[in-house]
């Protein structure tokens, strides 16, 4: 963003424009902020796409094919106008400022934390030097919004969502949270592009690839955790569509349940994208020397790929084994992790 | 086995099952699809498909025999019989009712009614539905009086 | 990762939250409807509330001359509507003294297994759905269509197929038809396996059914519950081997029961599940011993036209459907009609027994459970 706040004068003068300099900034932070939606929008169009795409594919099935040719590649587009000129629905019993209010904090959590993701050495809003901290500060905010919409559409099953989704949180934030010290611990900072930084130099120096590997077996945790945070399968219990119709969002239609529909993509997008760049090495390539956005679109794409994988391959748990598999498996493995990770850095 | 096999044996197993029904799902996903490309490309109805029916009204004697079989009543058979001639003047089945079970082509004398290959018959009214087979005719005032119109 | 039963404190005393399931719910498999009473996640009580589907088939009977009555036990149980043909034909067959023809008897088993192995394909896809996992739905819906592929070519329907008569069947085998049934028993077993790795042996798949909706054998008899079912309890009963109709004397084949070798106990969720991916296999079997015996001759009895039974009489036939027990009694005045006619549907039995087995269990084992009974709305209500 500074980049940016630097920049922008160089570009307006010469278009002709003049703006007070004190200005600048505010101007610079709105285009970014813009930038982000449009691209946390437009890649959950994508997103969308491509997961029904692929189910097709996974399910002998071909997914969309007709609206822009060949491939579907509009259908996201035209679901998208359909939500939008869908009739607004707020049930009669239901609690309207808050029905209103909680798709909003959804959308934000996950915009947020888009912030200080890292997309190349360059191509970041800003570099935090909390950032990992930040992301999953925000990140837990979309709790918020799905525990507010299924309080607040007065539907037992969507308030049976919401409930799971509280009991859900209470048992994955944890491992993941604890996930991301062992990264910590070895790049000694907790801005993700130091972090980055410090996996430069080939494949063998991303962090999932170090010895003694617990940072690989943190790295799955943190995979599993960030499944369970965005509500995908196998832990998409709080909208599981067999047991609850919709869970949180059965009383959303149109705009609403865009909004958490894009959440959920996006959302899908974050992780991967935080995972990539925190043991995948974020923009370096697998050779030495190779440093680019694209390597770690890539690496977040190949992540986003496996959670659609997962997704159409694994039935879903139960919420007492979402906890028992948070408490009892995660938490244990990941605190073994940290302990060892920590003792081989001192040791070392 | 203890408690503390059981718990290893159990994540293990987790991972181990879950990747062998990946591998599953992956292979499947590079195969060829099984989708039918169905309005664009018509599925070939094998020859005894059972459809909507075909009626060859030269051969028909008007016996009703067919209304009478069908379970639900749903062949309405108008006939004006002089002599020897014989005028099918309607024969409509109505489609909302029939359930295409075969029953009203088996006992016909004539074999002149048969499930056909069609399929595609939906209708936005209820009329519609209702599908004439006679070729309409227009009938003499004699012709009138003397037409029977049965539905059973 | 649990053990099921989970003993809760209560100290605590929380209001309870009725919940009404249904009739429309994706997992209610159709318009069944059920009243929880639960505790949170956990399920107090369960009503099911059935009628939603019912079309008076057995008055619709009383009405029809005995043949015009096979289109509607189609729509019964619409998942296996062989099988319901194949029921009533019998008891018709049985008062009326018509034997049907060998060949007619071997193409009539075939075409109840072929159609037991879609409505099972169909109970393990459900399942998959139930339990979350979309695609191995999709992929039994892949080998049923090869089935129902079959059926067509034989009968011209897809679903609703009255192919079995009173006194026969409605066609011989078209060309290519027995090619393409030696094809599909060749290739079908290697899918069941597949199945078994993509969905039964799945750990999270088994943690999630094992243990939970356990039906004692003492519970399943009292209630009547028959079928897969009633197996899955451990109990080997099979209409199919105890009272043996039509031509299953002649032919081998084994009837699974529940085991607890897999880790649950006998009548869970989980061997309920099994004893269907097991009964596609002998099913399998039945099919390809059913090919290589199958004799020439004819499909239809002779002299069937009206049927007309005696006077005073009645009968009461069982067979073996997909479900359970599927009962037709039939009696009849000496007209030809039937005076009545009473269906003893196999998925009304094992639906009585749901309240008595969700009690205590989580919310979302209550749709597990249903699943895993596999029942048909259609042959509920009727
Ligand atoms: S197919 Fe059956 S229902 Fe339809 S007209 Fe013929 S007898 Fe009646
Ligand atoms: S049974 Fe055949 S001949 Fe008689 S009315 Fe029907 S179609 Fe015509």
């Amino acid at each position: 963003m500074n980049e940016l706040a630097n920049f922008l004068p160089t570009v307006l003068s010469r278009s002709g424009l003049t703006v007070p300099s004190a200005l600048i900034p505010v101007l610079a932070m709105f285009l970014c902020a813009s930038i982000m939606a449009a691209f946390m929008g437009l890649s959950a169009a994508v997103l969308v796409w491509a997961e029904r795409k692929l189910a097709g594919h996974f399910q002998c099935r071909l997914g969309p094919v007709y609206v822009g040719g060949k491939f579907g590649w509009l259908q996201s587009i035209a679901d998208g106008i359909k939500l939008l000129l869908k009739e607004d629905i707020i049930p009669d019993q239901a609690d309207r400022p808050l029905f209103r209010l909680a798709p909003y904090p959804v959308v934000i959590g996950v915009l947020l934390a888009f912030i200080a993701v890292p997309f190349s050495e360059k191509l970041m809003v800003t570099d935090f030097n909390i950032g990992v901290f930040f992301i999953l500060a925000v990140l837990t905010v979309e709790v918020f919004g799905v525990i507010l919409a299924g309080w607040a559409s007065n539907n037992k099953w969507a308030l049976l969502g919401a409930m799971r989704a509280a009991v859900q949180m209470v048992s994955y934030e944890i491992p993941m949270g604890l996930a991301i010290l062992p990264v910590v611990v070895m790049a000694q900072s907790l801005s993700l592009k130091t972090i980055v930084a410090a996996q430069s130099g080939g494949a063998l120096h991303w962090f999932v690839f170090q010895p003694p590997f617990f940072m690989a077996v943190s790295f799955l945790i943190f995979f599993i955790a960030g499944l369970a945070s965005l509500k995908r399968a196998p832990f998409d219990l709080p909208e599981a569509e067999s047991e609850l119709t919709a869970g949180f969002h059965t009383e959303y239609s149109g705009m609403r349940f865009s909004f958490f529909f894009m959440a959920e993509y996006a959302g899908m997008l974050l992780v991967s994208a935080v995972a990539s760049a925190l043991y995948l090495g974020g923009w370096h390539g697998i050779l030495p020397g190779q440093e680019s956005v694209w390597w770690f679109l890539a690496k977040t794409g190949f992540l986003i790929f496996v959670m659609i994988w997962i997704r159409w391959t694994l039935p879903r748990l139960r919420i007492d084994q979402i906890v028992y598999v948070g408490w009892k498996v995660l938490t244990p493995f990941v605190l073994a992790c940290v302990v060892g990770q920590s003792l081989w850095a001192t040791l070392r | 086995m203890t408690a503390v096999t059981t718990y290893f044996s159990d994540v293990f197993k987790g991972l181990w099952t879950a990747m062998v029904g990946m591998s599953i799902t992956l292979r499947y996903l590079f195969s060829k699809p099984v989708t039918e490309m169905y309005p664009d490309v018509k599925p070939k109805t094998p020859t005894r498909y059972r459809g909507i029916h075909v009626f060859e009204e030269e051969k028909c004697i008007g016996c009703y025999v067919c209304a009478k079989a069908c379970p639900v009543d749903c062949i309405e058979i108008g006939v004006v019989r002089k002599g020897k001639e014989i005028k099918i003047t309607k024969f409509d089945i109505d489609y909302q009712k029939c359930m295409f079970c075969d029953l009203c082509c088996e006992p016909c004398p004539a074999h002149c009614i048969h499930m056909g290959p069609e399929f595609e018959k939906a209708s936005f009214t209820r009329r519609g539905t209702i599908l004439q087979f006679a070729t309409p005719k227009t009938l003499t005032e004699e012709e009138k009086k003397i037409e029977k119109i049965a539905k059973k | 990762m649990n053990s099921p039963g989970v003993t809760i404190d209560r100290d605590v005393k929380t209001d309870e939250l009725v919940i009404n399931m249904g009739p429309q719910h994706p997992s209610t498999h159709g318009v069944l409807r059920v009243i929880l009473k639960t505790d949170g996640e956990i399920c107090l009580d369960a009503q099911p509330e059935i009628g939603y589907l019912h079309r008076c088939a057995e008055k619709i009977a009383e009405n029809l001359v005995y043949g015009q009555f096979v289109p509607y036990t189609d729509r019964m149980d619409y998942v296996s509507g062989m099988g319901c043909n194949l029921g009533y034909c019998l008891a018709v067959e049985q008062i009326a003294g018509i034997q049907a023809p060998l060949r007619a008897e071997y193409l009539r088993i075939i075409v109840t297994e072929l159609n037991r192995i879609a409505s099972h394909l169909l109970a393990f896809g459900t399942y998959g759905i139930d339990t979350g996992a979309i695609t191995p739905f999709l992929y039994g819906f892949r080998e049923r269509e090869m089935i129902l592929d079959l059926l067509e070519m034989l009968c011209g329907a897809r679903l609703t197929y009255s192919y079995i008569r009173i006194g026969g069947v409605d066609g011989d085998v078209p060309p290519g038809f027995i090619d393409k049934l030696r094809e599909f028993i060749d290739i079908f077993p290697g899918k069941i396996r597949e199945y078994n790795k993509l969905l039964t042996f799945n750990h999270i798949f088994m943690k999630r059914t094992t243990g939970i909706g356990v039906l004692s054998p003492e519970t399943a008899i009292a209630y009547g519950v028959t079928g897969p079912n009633l197996r899955g309890s451990g109990v080997r009963r099979d209409v199919r081997r105890d009272e043996p109709y039509s031509v299953y004397p002649k032919l081998e084949f084994d009837v699974p029961v529940g085991t607890t070798q897999h880790g649950g106990p006998l009548g869970d969720a989980w061997n309920r599940y099994y004893i269907r991916m097991k009964e596609l296999e002998e099913s399998t079997k039945i099919l390809k011993q059913c090919v290589e015996q199958m004799p020439q001759g004819p499909i239809m009895a002779e002299k069937v036209g009206r049927v007309k039974p005696p006077a005073k009489t009645e009968g009461y036939m069982r067979s073996e459907n997909a479900r359970g027990e599927l009962g037709f009694y039939v009696v009849s005045d000496g007209t030809m009609q039937p005076v009545r006619v009473k269906v003893r549907a196999p998925s009304f039995s094992n639906i009585s027994v749901l309240p008595e087995i969700v009690r205590g269990q989580m919310l979302a084992d209550v749709v597990a459970i249903i699943g895993s009974l596999d029942i048909v709305l259609g042959e509920i209500d009727r």
